[in-house]
This record gives C-alpha cells, structure tokens and sequence, in this order.
C-alpha cells in the first residue's frame, strides 16, 4: 500500500496521546493507585517515628526492594503472557546454588555468572516446554518445577549452604558504583531493560498479545509457543540475577533460599498492574509494588512491631492495594 | 457493480466438508469478483460458517479446488489467507483488547531491526489505513476501550493495511446501531468501488438488498443458487431458497385444547440482549421460540430461570411471582432449564449418571447423602425417559441423544413442570431426536407447559402449538400452529416486509 501522508490524523492523535502506545499512559494512570499507597505508607511511619524519614533509612529500604524488584519484574514477564511462574523463588536458589559452587571451584567470575544464568535459562526453558508442549496450566507446571528446582539446589550442594564465596564477588555484584549500592544499580537496569523489550520489541508485543488474546495471536501468525516459552526463560534467567546478587551480599550460597520470595514478587507484580488474566503489566509498577512491600517491612521493623504481626499488615496491605487496583480498573 | 469483464478473484469449485457424522457442505461452487458485494445466505446450520473458514483457511476442503486469480491455490492457515490477500472480519471482535488500533492492525507483521519495532512506520501504515475508513476514535488507546463498531474498524483497516483483495464479513451488523451499520455500508461501498472482493453474511434481508450486487444461497450445505441483483433479487425467492420446499408432512398433526396459564412473562428487559418480552406458556402447550441466532432467545431464557439477572419485568410461574434472583428459586418454582450446551451447563461429564440425574435433588438426611436411594432414584427416573443403561456409567461416556435423556431426568425428578428446552435436538441423531420429541409430548399432554427455542425449522413447525419469533431482542411475531409456516418463520425472523406480518 502506498504510504499515503497521515499528517492530519496524526496530529489529532498526537494531542490525545504522546507516543507509541497508551499502554504507556494506561500504566502510569494504574501507577497512580501504587505511588500513592508508597507516599501514604512512607507518610504514616514518618508521622509516627519522625525518625524513620532519612536518606539512610531509604537506601536500606530500596536495597532491601532490589530482589524482590527483580523478581517481580520477572514475574510481570510471565503473568502477562496469561501465566504464572511459581518456581521462581526455588529457579533463584539453584542457580544461586550452582554461582556458589562455581565460585567455589575457583573458576573466573564470569564463568561463574554465565553459568549461573545458563542453569536459570535451562530452569525456565524446562518450565516453558512443559506448558507449551503439554499445555498444562502454568499454575501446575511451575508448582511442580518449584519442587524439582528445590530439590535440585539441595542435591547438588549436599543440603548444606555453600560459604567462601570470594570477597571480590560480593565487591562486584553486592558493592558500590559511585557510592550507589550496585544491587540497586542491577536492579535499575533490569527495569530499563525490560521496560524496553515490553515498549520497542516483537518480543514484548507479541507477549502482551499472547496473553490478552491468544487465538487472535494464533491467527496474525504468531509463534505462541516459542513467545510464550521465551516469558519463562526470562523469568528464571532474571531469577538468576537476583540469585547471585543474593549469594553477593551474603557471602554465601544457601539451597534453602527463595521460599520466601515469591509471594511477595507475585504481589509486587499484581499491585503494579499486571494482570492475571493476562495482557497487561507494568514493569515501573512491578517495582513500585516491591518498594512498597519493602517500605512496609522496614517500618514495620523500625517500629519494633513483632514479625507476626507484620505478616498480617503486609497480607492486609496487599489486599488492599489489589482492590484498589481492581475499583481503578472497573472505573476506566 | 461488479466488473464481469474481469476474471474471478478467489473460485471455490466443488467443495465438500464434513465433520464426524456431518456433511457440512456438499459440491458447492462459488466466484468472487473484484468490485463486488457477494451476500452469503442461508439458515443457521446451513453451511455458510464452514464456507467462510474455508475460504479464510481455517479449515481445509476434503473435495474441491480453490483458485486465485486463476491459480491453484492451497490455504493452509489463515495466516497464509492473509498473505494471500484474504482477510475476515469475524462476527465477534477479533484484536487483542490490549493493544491500540495501530498495534493490532501492524500485529504479526511488524517491520522490525533486530527484534526492535519501527513504530514509525508501524504508525504510517496503520494511520493511513484507518484514514481511509475516517476512523473516529484515538487509534492509540487500548481497543477494549472502543466501541464495537470502532472496533470492527480497526479489523476493517487491518484488512486495507494487507491490501486485502477480498474481504470477508461475517455478520458484521450484529451488534450494531442502525446509524452504525449505515456508516459501515457506506465503507463497504467505498470499497467495493476500489476494486476489493467483499463477501457479506447477513441474516438481514434488507442490507442484503440495499447491498449487494449478488445472492448466493447455501441450504443444508448445499448450493442452492446465485441471483444477480435485479427483478430476481427479491424476498420472495430468497426466501423460498433459504427455506426449500414446503412441510406439508407435519401440518396434519391435532391440535391440542391446552389448560390455565403455567408460565407467564410480562415485559421482560435486560439491557443490550433483549427488550420488553411478554409471552405465556399454558400447561399442555408446547411453544416454540424461532428467531436467528443472537436474536436474544437464550438470554431471555436464561432471564426467566434467572441465571442473568432482568432489568425490568416479571415472571409468573403456576400464579405467583418469581424473585427473579438466583437459579434455586426457579428450579423451586418448578422450572427446568435444559440448555444447549449440555456438556458444561447440563452435565458434570466425569460423575455417574446416578449423581448427574439426582443433582438437582440429591437424597439426603443431615447432609448425608443416602447412595442407595440416589441410586434407586436414578434408575426411576432414567426408566422414565427410556434410558436403560447402568447409572453408574459416566455421563461423558454416553451419546448426545442419552445425555439429554439424562437432562431430562435430572428434571424429572425435581417435579418440575414448566420445561424450557433450548436446541434441544443439538448434536443428536436422528433416530434419538424421535424419542426426545417423543418425551416431550408426553410432558406436555400430562400438563407440563414447555418453551422450546429451535433453529431447526422442521422442529419448530412439527412440536410447536405456537410459535414464538424474537428478531434483534424483541419479540415480533406469533402464531398458531394452523397459520405457522417456514415462510412467516423466516420472513419475522430477518425482518421481512410489512406485508408478512400479520
């Protein structure tokens, strides 16, 4: 067809909108409801411990969000293919598990990271065929990966936590680039980056369409299963980086870690707008989700509330940060 | 009007295709020309869907040859169609409710450097096909936001951004206003003067004559003919195609003295499926509902037993009102509800027959539920409507014909009397359609009233006492069963002339 010149129709649409896609305004719109619930939370413990607002305090708090951003931004991958990934807490044991025995091994740390990746990309890969090739809900798939990836970190490491990691590998990943602490640089740049393949990619597209309608996406010709199978190779190779991370900052290698991870990554994403049925999240959200959880954490801790009942707030913030979400949605 | 010196775009000669224990279509040829609207008609169940996928490759003739352009031509995919320059816009909407118009109209096709979308020219591309269509809306919000017809827009400009030499419509007005379709007809006009190839399925036979530049008719899956517009394009011959010859064979069956009033509907509405329904079913009577497929005849059914919720009006069932609120109450009014689809909303496909027949009232004493007389019970029931077979065989095993027997004896056993039966034939051979018909009769002349929506034309005039027709959520037509004929049937149905009416 010829490229007949749209000024007069683009112009219109340029005033209603920016750019690309209002996926981008529609997210921001959904942020809202998040950053909101982030300022009102940060306000609420500022007001009742003048203390808890200091640069200080704040740099903890983000580092403390920085895997479970990552995890969530992993998550958002999946979900919005229409999926869910619950092996992603035991994927980020084992390839933490393997970093820490590769380490351990002498090899360079490159090696040591490639490697690390390549047993999430193989972790997510596995999780991928299953759902494509059997179409077993990802829900079961990954439940049962879950178990086996667990299982696995334990075996290979004998059920014991791996120590002697080298102090250069915790300065490398769990250091300070221009005195930012780099698991927050890691984490930031897993949020461009992703934001970017959801934004510019076939990628990213053809993954939001998988996932808001996957027959329409069938018929455009589109590779559901490789599209599909791609989300979960993301999701555990993210997983991979947040394992390592982790092995940085502890100085050691533990098969048992990640249970507790992936609720609050699932939460993080949901709350930042990703959809469970599918076809819509938001990679800044998802991040925004793991502030929140992180902030609610640490002023719960600040205020010397007892871990129990910190459970129950974070359980009743969720909730209600998911209604929120839910009355914004009905309302649009 | 379309060109005749020009040779036929797309020819589908002698196509055949069946479906286990269906023959969907049969020998049926046809060509479309550039420039011209080709209206596809015929009843439901007639062929045309089969037709269209083929053309649109979705499915892959069994006999047959498809051309292009003079060519043999295989479509393995609608992907491939696609490529071919064949593209469909489907009944329901079919975009990716997440994406914007541009997004969708450039999806699968992106002009990409490395994985990496070029937006610029994704938007060009899309902009300029929208611009032909005026489209009214922002193409950068989400196109779940849009309005139906804005949506079918979009699909329309999808199929200009292929450069679609024909373009298939499948009942494109379905779910639009009258000031919609009228836009869309001027589109399609617009475009059938740029040379495209449009295929249109509608059951209107109005837009049919204010549209299209051909007729052809499929009956049965059969071809039954193809009018040029002109003195032969008129109702009365569409109609006596669509419909075939006369029943005589049913017309001589008695007619019954039917008792009080059993089920009464008085103004039924609910929003954007069906309006101001009234209508009442006496006990003895069996009524059919006819009407096109989303004429509202389900929604209204699904009303009264309240499995969707009413907006306005009343159901009265044996005297008194019913709350209109959740299915228990109608089941407790007497009211059974055999829907068509039976294998999700019928039956449970992987229990007994003993638990699928005694579902609706399980015998129990303190929530204990009591399996000999579940059993007991079952085997009463399933004798009634002559289903011998064990009860503890699984309902998924069993033939169409003896799942809705199982139905049937499901509600038998609730003491129900008003029986709403939709398609209730759907699927079931014929020697098993007898005995359900059969049943029916029983129930009816022991004093159950019974509300039967049909698509099946031979059904409606051979069961009905009278015949209901509902066309776009209203209800615009009833008759006895001396005055009814597949004639009126059809002509109520898609809006006939005033003359039909009586």
């Amino acid at each position: 067809m010829a490229k007949i010149d749209a000024d007069p129709l683009k112009k219109a649409a340029s005033d209603a909108a920016p750019r690309i896609t209002i996926g981008r305004v529609l997210g921001e719109w959904r942020q809202l409801g998040i950053v909101a619930a982030l300022l009102v939370t940060v306000l609420v413990f500022t007001l009742i411990d003048r203390d808890f607002f200091s640069g200080y305090n704040f740099v903890n708090i983000i580092l403390q969000a920085s895997i479970t951003a990552i995890l969530a931004i992993a998550e958002t991958f999946v979900i919005i293919t229409a999926g869910i990934d619950l092996s992603i807490g035991s994927a980020l044991a084992l390839s933490a598990t393997v970093s820490g025995l590769l380490l351990l091994g002498g090899f360079s740390f490159p090696i040591v990271i490639l490697g690390s990746l390549a047993a999430g990309a193989a972790s997510g890969l596995l999780n991928g065929l299953i759902i494509t090739v059997t179409r077993i809900t990802p829900f079961v798939v990954t439940l049962g990966t879950m178990s086996i990836f667990s299982g696995l970190a334990l075996i290979i490491s004998g059920g014991q936590t791996v120590y002697g990691v080298p102090p250069g590998f915790s300065d490398l990943l769990a250091g300070a680039i221009w005195h930012i602490p780099t698991p927050i640089v890691i984490a930031l740049l897993v949020l461009v980056a992703s934001a970017l393949v959801m934004k510019t990619t076939k990628l990213g597209e053809y993954m939001i369409a998988i996932g808001g309608a996957r027959e329409v996406a069938r018929l455009a010709g589109i590779n559901v299963a490789v599209f599909t199978a791609a989300a979960y190779v993301i999701s555990s190779m993210l997983a991979a980086v947040g394992g390592m991370v982790t092995v940085a900052r502890l100085g050691a290698a533990d098969p048992t870690l990640g249970q507790d991870l992936l609720l609050p990554a699932v939460a993080a994403a949901v709350m930042g707008g990703a959809d469970l049925q599918g076809g819509e999240g938001s990679m800044l959200g998802a991040v925004i989700g793991a502030l929140l959880i992180a902030t609610l954490q640490a002023g719960l801790t600040f205020l010397n509330v007892q871990s129990f009942y910190q459970q129950v707030a974070i359980g009743v913030v969720i909730i209600l940060a998911l209604l929120f979400n839910r009355l914004q949605k009905g309302r649009a | 009007m379309a060109n005749r010196d020009a040779a036929p775009f797309l020819t589908l000669k002698g196509v055949s295709k069946s479906f286990p224990g269906v023959k969907a279509l049969q020998d049926v040829s046809i060509e479309l020309y550039p420039g011209e609207i080709h209206a596809l008609m015929g009843e439901n169940g007639a062929g045309k869907s089969t037709l269209l996928k083929i053309m649109f490759g979705a499915y892959v003739a069994d006999h047959g040859s498809l051309e292009l352009e003079g060519k043999h031509a295989i479509l393995g995919s609608p992907a491939h169609a696609l490529a071919q320059g064949i593209s469909m816009v489907h009944q329901e909407v079919s975009l990716v409710p997440q994406l914007s118009a541009i997004q969708n109209i450039v999806l699968g096709r992106e002009q990409s450097v490395a994985g990496i979308i070029d937006w610029k020219a994704a938007r060009t591309e899309a902009l300029a096909a929208l611009r032909r269509l005026d489209f009214p809306a922002s193409p950068y919000v989400p196109v779940g936001r849009l309005s139906v017809a804005q949506q079918q827009l979009v699909e329309l400009a999808r199929a200009l951004a292929v450069d679609a030499k024909v373009i298939i419509l499948d009942e494109p007005t379905a779910s639009l206003s009258s000031r919609e379709s009228d836009r869309l007809f001027e589109i399609l006009r617009d475009l059938r003067g740029a040379g495209h190839a449009l295929v249109y399925v509608s059951h209107r036979l109005a837009e049919v004559f204010d549209l299209a530049d051909r007729a052809t008719v499929l009956r049965d899956g059969q071809l039954v003919g193809t009018v040029l517009r002109g003195p032969d394009l008129t109702e009365k011959t569409l109609i006596r195609m669509m419909v075939g010859r006369g029943l005589d064979d049913f017309a001589n069956l008695p007619t019954r003295q039917p008792g009080e009033v059993i089920l009464e509907v008085k103004d039924l509405t609910r929003q954007g499926a069906f309006q101001d329904v009234s209508f009442d079913v006496r006990r003895g009577e069996i009524v059919g509902m006819a009407g096109m497929v989303g004429a509202g005849r389900t929604e209204v059914a699904r009303c009264i037993v309240s499995a969707d919720k009413a907006d306005a009006g009343t159901v009265r069932a044996k005297g008194s009102d019913l709350p209109l609120r959740s299915p228990s109450d109608s089941v407790k009014a007497g009211i059974a509800f055999l829907t068509e689809d039976r294998k999700h909303q019928g039956l449970a496909l992987h229990m007994s027959l003993a638990i699928n027949a005694t579902l609706a009232r399980t015998p129990s004493r303190f929530g204990f539920i009591n399996r000999r007389r579940q059993r007991q019970d079952a085997r009463e029931s399933l004798a009634r409507v002559s289903a011998r077979m064990p009860v503890t065989r699984l309902a998924g095993q069993l033939s169409g014909g003896n799942q809705q027997k199982v139905v049937l004896a499901k509600w038998l056993l609730t003491d129900s009397e008003i029986f709403i039966f939709d398609e209730p034939t759907r699927g079931i051979d014929v020697g098993a359609k007898a005995e359900i018909y059969a049943l029916m009769r029983e129930l009816a002349d022991k004093g159950a009233g019974i509300l039967m929506i049909s698509s099946e034309m031979p059904e409606l005039l051979r069961m009905s006492d009278r015949i209901l027709v509902m066309r776009e959520g209203r209800l615009v037509g009833e008759m006895g069963r001396s005055e009814a004929s597949e004639e009126r049937v059809v002509s109520y149905s898609s809006g006939g002339e005033k003359t039909w009416q009586k």
